[in-house]
C-alpha cells in the first residue's frame, strides 16, 4: 500500500512598500497584499518529495485552507513534484487564526488518512509557529517541532529525527509514526520550480473541499471557531539609531572612532 | 479563574534564564489578574530548580515530577495541564521556545483555551487579556484579545521582560503528573559542526555579516576588516544556511547568543525578528545597510546608510 | 607541324587493359566508400529533431559562395591562417575540378559521342593551371605545418580548461594525429603529383608533342629537366612513373574514400553550415512550441539535424576558443570544447542504424562527450563565438537550450535560483517592489509622462538597473534631463514595464520570459508611441529581436542613435568640447547583437573626444561578464574577472581619461573593476550620456565634471 504524505501549506502574504492599514484598524489594505507560498513550506514540500523519489510508492498531497487565490501557491507544489493537491475554503473560514485553521486541517487529515504529515515551522507572515503541532494535538497524533533532519524508511512505525534548539544546539529524538512534524528551513535544499512546470501544473486538477465534506460546522472556523480576536492592528514606532551623516570618508571615520575608543576602554 | 501560571523551562540541567523573565512579566500583571503568581516545573526531580525560582512576586512553585530530564511533548502537555487544572489561573505564560513549539499550541488545541504566540506586550483591558504580537513578517503590531476564553494561554518572546531578580518566599507544592505514553524519545545533543573553534558567546566586539554582502567571494574582505579591527567574524542566518560561513560564527535564534558582546556591527543585515534574538541586548550596536529602512536601525545606537562594501574598504584603511 | 590533338597526355599510357580495369575497380570502390560514409552521416543528422530551412536555397547558396570565394570569414583575426587556407583551398578546388574535367572527357564525352577537347592549346593552358594550382596548394600545406609545428598558436592547443591532465580526454590528442595526417597526405599528393609529370617528361622526352612543350608545366619539367641532367634514363624515369603512379592514384582514392570519416568532410558540413547560416542564431533564441511537453536539451539527439551538422563543420580553428571571455578568465569554458564533445558524443552514439538506450543519449555530464554544468553555466552569451566562426557554428542556442534542461532540473547556483523566483515574484531582479520602478523619476524638476495615459513619440524603455540601480539611476535622470531640453516628446510605462527578458531567457528560464515578454508587450500595446528607446542593450536586443515571435513588433532605438541625431539636427548643442582622451567599449548586445558600433563613436567626435580604441574592439570587443545572467552568479574568488581582464586592457592606453561605456550593466561591473584593479584616480568610468550632459550643459547644471572626479 502506498505511503501517503500529507503536506500543509500556506499562502503567505508580504507587505508591498509603504503599506497602509485598513479603515477599520483591524487589517492592512489588501492592495498592498504579495502573496507567495510559504518559505518553510517549500522545505516541508520537498522533504516529503525527497522521500517519493526514493522510491517505493508514495504519495504526496498538499493541502493549504484559503481561497482561490491560494491556487497559485498550490500550482507551485505540484510543479515542484506533489501529485494531488487540495485547497479547503468556505467563506465562513475567512478570519481563522492558527487554531481554527489547524481545525480544519485536522479535519482534512481524517479524511485522507495519510501516513505522515508535514508542515512548516511557522509562516513568515504572521510566525504563529502553531499550526502544524496544533493539528496533532487535535487528532491526538505523536509530534515534535523544528525538525531539520528525518530519518524514516518506508512502512517504519519509528523514525529518527534532529530538532534544532536555541542556541545552536541540536538534539536527537525517536517518534512513533504516524507524525506531525514541522519542519525547519535548511533541512534541505528546495528545488527550483520553472515557470513552465508551473504552467504545465495549471492542468492538474486542484480539487476543493468546503465545510460539509469535512463535517465541519461554521462554529468551528473563522473568527468563532479561533483562540484569539485582532483588537487593532498598527504600525509600530520604531525607535531609530543616532544616524552617522557624511560623506563616507567622514562615516567611517567616525565608526573608526567608535571602535577605537571601544577597544581603549577595553584594553 | 483567576492568577497566573508560569511554565518554567530548563535544559540540560540548566533552568532557562527566560523563565525569570516570565515571572517578571507575571508580576507586573498580577494585580490585573486578582490572584497569585504560580510557577510550574517539570521535571524528573523538579526540585532541583525550586531555589533559582524564589524570586521577587512569585506565590507560589508546583513541582511536577515526570519525565526522563529531557523534553518530550507528551510529557510536558500532560505536567502543565494538570497544573491548569489544579490552579484554574486566568493565564498562563509559556516562552517562546523551540520546545514550546512542540507542545503549547497541542494545550491550546486539546483545551479550548485562549492562544497567542511570539507575544511581547500583554495588558489587562477591564478584566480581559489583551496581547500584542507581530504580524506580516514584524511590520506591523497586533493586538489581540481572546472573548469567551477562561484561560489565555500565551507564549512570550524572550528578552523583552527584564529577569526577575530578588527573592521571595512562595509555598512550593508536589503535584501529580498522570502517566502517559511518550510517543517522542529524546535522544542526545549534538552541537552544531564546529568548522572553527571560535565561540560567538564570549566575543566582546563582534562584526556580523548578512544578506547584503550579495555573494560569497565578498566574505574574505570582510573578514580581513574584521581581523584588522581585531573584532569577530559573526553572521546572521541566510549566510551560515548558504555555508558562506561556519554555523559556529551565526547569531541569533538558532545561532549564538551574544552573550559577552559589547560592541555589535551589523554589516548589510536588515535585522530580522531571529538575528535581533542574539544580539539587540548589546550595549553599543551600530549598523550598516544600504536600505534606511532597514528594521536594523530600530535597535541600533549608531546607523550608517550606504553601500558596505564602499564603507568597508573605506573602514579598513584606519586599521 | 604537330597535329594539335596528339598535344594531350594519353591515359593510362603503357598499362594492361587488366590494370586500367583494377584501377577503375578501385576507384569504383573508393567512390562507394565515400557514398557510404556520406551516408552513414547523413543517417547520424537524421536523428536530429526538425529543423525548417527559412529564405530561399539560392539566396543562401549566393550567401555560401560569396563567403567561399571572398574568404571573408576566414582572413578574420588571422590573416596568415586565412592566406594559406585560400591557398589550399583554391588549389585543391582546381586540381579537383581539373581532374573532373578529364573524367568528363574520357569517360563521359568521348565514349557517348567521340567528342574530344582535352588536346592542343586547351591542353596546355589546362596544365599550366594546374601545376599553379598544385604549387598553391603545396605552398598553403607548408605554412600550415610551420604554422603548427613551430609557430604553435595557443589557440591550436587544444588542452581544455573543462577537464583536468588527468582525464583521459584532456588534451584532445587524437585530433593533432589527424591535423598531421590530413597535411601530409595532402602534400604527398601533391608532390607526388608534380614527381609523377617529371617523369612522364623523362620518360616520353623523345615525342616533341611532350618534350617541346614541356614547360607548360613549369615545377613539372623543372624536376624533369634537372632529374635528366643528373643522368636518369628514359626507361628508368618510365618505371619510375609505373610505380608513382600507382602509389599516387592510391593514395588520392584513400583521401576521397575516408572523406566523410576525417576532419576532410568539412569541405562538405562547412559549406553546408555556412549555407545554413542563422543570422540572428545568438540575437533571437528558439521559441519553445505551446505544445512541446519538455524543454531543451538533455539528449544528443534533441539537437536538431541542422545543429548535428554544425558540430561537424568546426575545423577547430580556435578563433572561438580565444575569443570567449569565459575562457580568457579560466572559466572550464571553450566554445570549440562544447562543440567538439557533442561532436565526439553523435559519432559515437548515432553512428549505427539504431539508437542506444536513451540513457545513452544524455549530454549532460562530466563523461567524455558529455558537456557540464559548471561549463554552461560559465558561458556570458557574449556572442563573440557566433560571431567569429569561420564556418557558421551557432554556439549560443546549443548552450541556452542545454541551460533550459539545468533550470528545468534546478541545476544551478542558488543565487541565481534566488534572483530568477524575485523576478517571477516582483518583475525586476532587484526584488523591489514593482510601484517603485519610476521613483528614481521623483528627483526631476520636470515630471516624465505616463505613456500608458498620454500618447508620447518616444516610449522610453527603461529596464532594471537603469530604474533600480542608484548608479544608473543617476544616469537614467541625466538621459531624461537631456531629452527635455531637446524637447523630445517621451513617456514611460512606469510600473507596468517588467524586467525585458533578454538575460532570464539566456539563463535558459523559457517560461519566466514568456511571462515577462507577454506582459511587457501589453502593456506597449496599451501605450500610444512611435519609436521604443532605451538606454539598456539587453533589453534593446530582446524587444528588437525577440519580441516578434511573442506578438510584439515594435520600433526600437538604442539611446546612442538617437542621441546622435538630437546633436546632428541641434536639437542638443555642444557648447563645451571636452577634449577628454576616451576609449570606449563595445556593448555585446548593442555592438556584435545589432552592429551599433558607429553611432557612440560619432557622438564621441561630436562632443569633442579623441576616442583611441583598445584593440579588442567593435566586432571583437570582450564582454564586461556580465551577460548571459552571470551578473546573478558569482565569481569565483581569486580568479581575474573579465571585467578586470578588459580595464586592464584599457589600462594600457596612454592618457586615457574616461573609460566610456553605453550599458547600465556595463558602469555597473567596470566601476568595480577599476577599483578593484587599483586603476582608480587613473581615469574614469562613464556613462556616454554623462558625457553628453557635460558637453552640452550650461555651467550652471553641470553637476561633477570627470576631470574633479579624475
Amino acid at each position: 500500500m502506498a505511503t501517503k504524505i500529507l503536506v500543509a501549506v500556506k499562502q503567505v502574504i508580504a507587505l508591498d512598500e509603504d503599506f497602509e492599514i485598513r479603515a477599520d484598524g483591524k487589517d492592512v489594505d489588501a492592495d498592498f497584499f504579495l502573496r507567495d507560498l510559504n518559505e518553510w513550506d517549500d522545505f516541508s514540500l520537498e522533504e516529503a518529495v525527497k522521500i517519493k523519489e526514493a522510491g517505493g510508492e508514495v504519495e504526496v498531497v498538499v493541502v493549504t485552507v484559503g481561497p482561490e487565490e491560494a491556487d497559485e501557491s498550490l500550482r507551485k507544489c505540484l510543479a515542484k513534484g506533489a501529485d494531488r493537491a487540495v485547497r479547503i475554503w468556505d467563506e465562513s473560514m475567512e478570519g481563522s487564526d492558527s487554531q481554527a485553521i489547524a481545525r480544519v486541517l485536522a479535519a482534512a487529515i481524517k479524511h485522507e488518512k495519510p501516513d505522515l504529515v508535514f508542515a512548516g515551522v511557522q509562516s513568515s507572515d504572521h510566525s504563529f509557529a502553531s499550526t502544524g503541532i496544533a493539528v496533532a494535538g487535535l487528532l491526538g497524533w505523536p509530534h515534535a517541532a523544528v525538525v531539520n533532519q528525518f530519518d524514516f524508511s518506508l512502512g517504519a512505525t519509528q523514525a529518527t529525527i534532529r530538532r534544532e534548539l536555541e542556541g545552536g544546539v541540536l538534539q536527537m529524538m525517536n517518534i512513533d509514526l504516524p507524525a506531525v512534524l514541522s519542519i525547519q528551513l535548511g533541512i534541505n535544499t528546495p528545488r527550483y520550480a520553472s515557470l513552465r512546470t508551473i504552467k504545465q501544473a495549471a492542468a492538474k486538477p486542484i480539487e476543493t473541499l468546503g465545510l460539509g465534506d469535512l463535517s465541519l460546522n461554521a462554529a468551528e472556523v473563522g473568527e468563532v471557531g479561533s483562540a484569539s480576536r485582532v483588537r487593532r492592528m498598527y504600525i509600530p514606532e520604531k525607535g531609530r539609531a543616532q544616524m552617522i551623516e557624511g560623506s563616507l570618508a567622514e562615516q567611517a571615520a567616525k565608526l573608526a572612532a567608535i571602535i577605537k575608543e571601544f577597544k581603549g576602554a577595553t584594553v | 479563574m483567576s492568577g497566573i501560571l508560569v511554565i518554567a523551562e530548563h535544559r540540560r540541567g540548566e533552568l532557562r534564564p527566560v523563565s525569570l523573565e516570565l515571572i517578571a512579566a507575571a508580576e507586573s500583571l498580577k494585580a490585573s489578574s486578582g490572584g497569585p503568581v504560580t510557577v510550574a516545573i517539570v521535571g524528573p526531580s523538579p526540585d532541583t530548580f525550586v531555589a533559582a525560582l524564589k524570586v521577587t512576586g512569585v506565590d507560589e512553585i508546583l513541582t511536577l515530577a515526570a519525565g526522563s530530564g529531557d523534553f518530550d511533548p507528551d510529557t510536558q502537555a500532560a505536567a502543565v495541564s494538570a497544573a491548569i487544572a489544579a490552579r484554574s489561573p486566568s493565564l498562563v505564560l509559556i516562552p517562546h521556545s523551540v520546545d514550546a513549539f512542540g507542545y503549547a499550541a497541542v494545550l491550546a488545541a486539546q483545551g479550548g483555551y485562549g492562544f497567542a504566540t511570539d507575544v511581547f506586550k500583554i495588558e489587562s483591558d477591564s478584566g480581559a487579556w489583551v496581547a500584542t504580537r507581530g504580524g506580516y513578517g514584524q511590520k506591523v503590531n497586533v493586538e489581540l484579545d481572546f472573548p469567551g476564553k477562561a484561560v489565555v494561554l500565551l507564549t512570550v518572546r524572550a528578552a523583552v521582560y527584564k529577569p526577575a531578580e530578588g527573592s521571595s518566599n512562595p509555598t512550593v507544592t508536589a503535584l501529580p503528573v498522570p502517566n502517559v505514553s511518550a510517543h517522542v524519545r529524546p535522544g542526545e545533543y549534538v552541537e552544531m559542526s564546529q568548522a572553527d573553534d571560535v565561540d560567538m558567546t564570549a566575543a566582546e566586539f563582534i562584526m556580523s555579516i548578512g544578506r547584503g554582502i550579495g555573494e560569497e567571494a565578498r566574505v574574505p574582505q570582510f573578514r580581513e576588516l574584521a581581523d584588522a579591527m581585531g573584532a569577530t567574524l559573526g553572521c546572521s542566518r541566510p549566510i551560515a544556511d548558504s555555508g558562506w560561513l561556519p554555523k559556529s560564527r551565526q547569531v541569533g535564534q538558532s545561532g549564538k547568543t551574544a552573550s559577552a558582546c559589547k560592541l555589535y556591527i551589523a554589516m548589510g543585515i536588515s535585522g530580522a525578528i531571529q538575528h535581533l534574538a542574539g544580539m539587540k541586548h548589546v550595549s553599543t550596536i551600530v549598523a550598516v545597510n544600504a536600505d534606511p529602512g532597514a528594521s536594523i536601525f530600530s535597535v541600533a545606537k549608531y546607523g550608517i546608510v550606504g553601500d558596505i562594501m564602499e564603507f568597508g574598504e573605506e573602514l579598513k584603511t584606519h586599521f | 607541324m604537330i597535329d594539335s590533338l596528339s598535344i594531350t597526355r594519353t591515359l593510362f599510357e603503357d598499362f594492361r587493359p587488366l590494370a586500367v580495369t583494377i584501377f577503375y575497380a578501385i576507384g569504383y570502390g573508393a567512390i562507394g566508400i565515400f557514398l557510404w560514409g556520406t551516408w552513414i552521416q547523413i543517417r547520424k543528422y537524421r536523428y536530429g529533431t526538425a529543423y525548417a530551412v527559412t529564405g530561399t536555397l539560392i539566396s543562401r547558396f549566393k550567401q555560401m559562395t560569396g563567403t567561399m570565394l571572398t574568404h571573408r570569414t576566414l582572413v578574420r583575426r588571422d590573416h596568415a591562417a586565412g592566406g594559406a587556407h585560400a591557398l589550399i583551398f583554391f588549389g585543391f578546388a582546381l586540381l579537383f575540378l581539373g581532374t573532373s574535367t578529364i573524367t568528363v572527357e574520357y569517360d563521359i564525352l568521348k565514349p557517348l559521342t567521340g567528342m574530344r577537347f582535352w588536346y592542343g592549346d586547351f591542353y596546355l593552358w589546362f596544365s599550366l593551371v594546374l601545376d599553379v594550382a598544385g604549387f598553391m596548394l603545396g605552398g598553403g600545406l607548408v605554412f600550415m605545418m610551420w604554422r603548427r609545428g613551430w609557430l604553435k598558436p595557443p589557440k591550436l592547443n587544444y588542452a581544455r580548461p573543462d577537464r583536468s591532465p588527468a582525464d583521459p580526454d584532456y588534451d584532445r590528442s587524437g585530433y593533432r594525429i589527424e591535423d598531421w595526417a590530413f597535411l601530409w597526405s595532402l602534400l604527398i599528393i601533391a608532390v607526388t603529383g608534380f614527381v609523377l609529370e617529371g617523369m612522364r617528361l623523362v620518360w616520353l622526352q623523345g615525342r616533341p608533342e611532350v618534350w617541346d612543350y614541356r614547360w607548360w608545366s613549369p615545377i613539372g619539367s623543372a624536376f624533369a629537366v634537372a632529374m635528366r641532367d643528373l643522368g636518369l634514363g628514359a626507361e628508368t624515369a618510365g618505371t619510375i612513373r609505373s610505380g608513382l603512379w600507382w602509389f599516387h592514384g592510391l593514395i588520392a582514392l584513400a583521401f576521397i574514400a575516408l572523406i566523410p570519416f576525417t576532419k576532410v568532410k568539412h569541405i562538405f558540413t562547412a559549406s553546408a553550415s555556412l549555407m545554413l547560416r542563422d543570422p540572428l542564431a545568438a540575437q533571437r533564441l528558439p521559441r519553445v512550441p505551446d505544445s512541446q511537453e519538455s524543454v531543451g536539451f538533455s539528449y544528443i539527439t534533441d539537437l536538431n539535424w541542422k545543429q548535428l551538422l554544425h558540430l561537424d563543420a568546426c575545423t577547430k580553428c580556435g578563433r572561438c576558443h580565444e575569443a570567449c571571455p569565459a575562457n580568457a578568465t579560466g572559466a572550464p569554458l571553450s566554445p570549440r570544447d562544447v562543440i567538439l564533445s557533442l561532436r565526439e558524443f553523435a559519432n559515437k552514439t548515432l553512428a549505427s542504424g539504431a539508437l542506444p538506450d536513451q540513457v545513452e543519449l544524455d549530454i549532460h555530464g562530466k563523461s567524455p562527450g558529455q558537456v557540464s554544468m559548471e561549463t554552461l553555466w560559465s558561458c556570458r552569451t557574449c556572442m563573440a563565438c557566433v560571431e567569429i566562426c569561420p564556418v557558421a557554428v551557432e554556439h549560443i542556442p546549443i548552450i541556452v537550450q542545454m541551460r533550459r534542461k539545468l533550470v528545468e532540473a534546478g541545476d544551478m547556483d542558488p543565487l541565481l535560483t534566488k534572483t530568477l523566483q524575485t523576478i517571477a515574484k516582483t518583475g525586476n531582479s532587484f526584488g523591489e517592489s514593482k510601484r517603485k520602478r519610476g521613483s528614481w523619476t521623483k528627483a526631476l524638476a520636470t515630471p516624465i509622462k505616463d505613456a500608458r495615459k498620454e500618447p508620447v513619440d518616444y516610449l522610453w524603455f527603461v529596464g532594471d538597473y537603469a530604474s533600480f540601480d542608484p548608479r544608473n539611476q543617476k544616469v537614467s535622470q541625466t538621459f531624461a534631463g537631456l531629452l527635455q531640453e531637446a524637447n523630445v516628446d517621451f513617456g514611460l510605462l512606469y510600473d507596468s514595464e517588467q524586467n525585458a527578458g533578454n538575460d532570464v531567457r539566456r539563463v535558459g528560464e523559457e517560461g519566466l520570459y514568456d511571462l515577462l515578454a507577454t506582459a511587457n508587450i501589453e502593456a506597449m500595446k496599451n501605450a500610444q508611441f512611435k519609436t521604443i528607446v532605451t538606454t539598456d542593450p539587453h533589453s534593446f536586443n530582446t524587444i528588437r529581436n525577440e519580441y516578434g515571435d511573442f506578438g510584439g513588433t515594435f520600433e526600437i532605438e538604442h539611446y546612442t542613435t538617437l542621441l546622435r541625431d538630437l546633436l546632428t539636427s541641434g536639437r542638443l548643442e555642444v557648447t563645451r568640447p571636452l577634449g577628454y582622451r576616451v576609449t570606449f567599449h563595445d556593448p555585446c548586445h548593442l555592438g556584435r547583437f545589432n552592429k551599433g558600433y558607429d553611432a557612440p563613436r560619432d557622438i564621441l567626435k561630436m562632443i569633442g573626444c579623441e576616442l583611441i580604441d583598445m584593440k579588442r574592439c567593435r566586432d571583437n570587443s570582450f564582454c564586461c561578464g556580465a551577460g548571459g545572467g552571470r551578473i546573478w552568479m558569482p565569481d569565483p574568488v581569486g580568479v581575474e574577472k573579465p571585467a578586470q581582464n578588459r580595464i586592464r586592457e584599457a589600462a594600457f592606453i596612454e592618457g586615457l581619461e574616461v573609460y566610456v561605456v553605453s550599458c547600465p550593466k556595463d558602469l555597473t561591473m567596470f566601476e568595480d573593476a577599476t577599483k578593484t584593479t587599483g586603476n582608480e584616480g587613473r581615469f574614469v568610468v562613464r556613462e556616454l550620456i554623462e558625457l553628453v550632459r557635460e558637453a552640452v550643459a550650461s555651467p550652471v547644471v553641470l553637476e561633477a565634471p570627470v576631470e574633479q572626479l579624475a
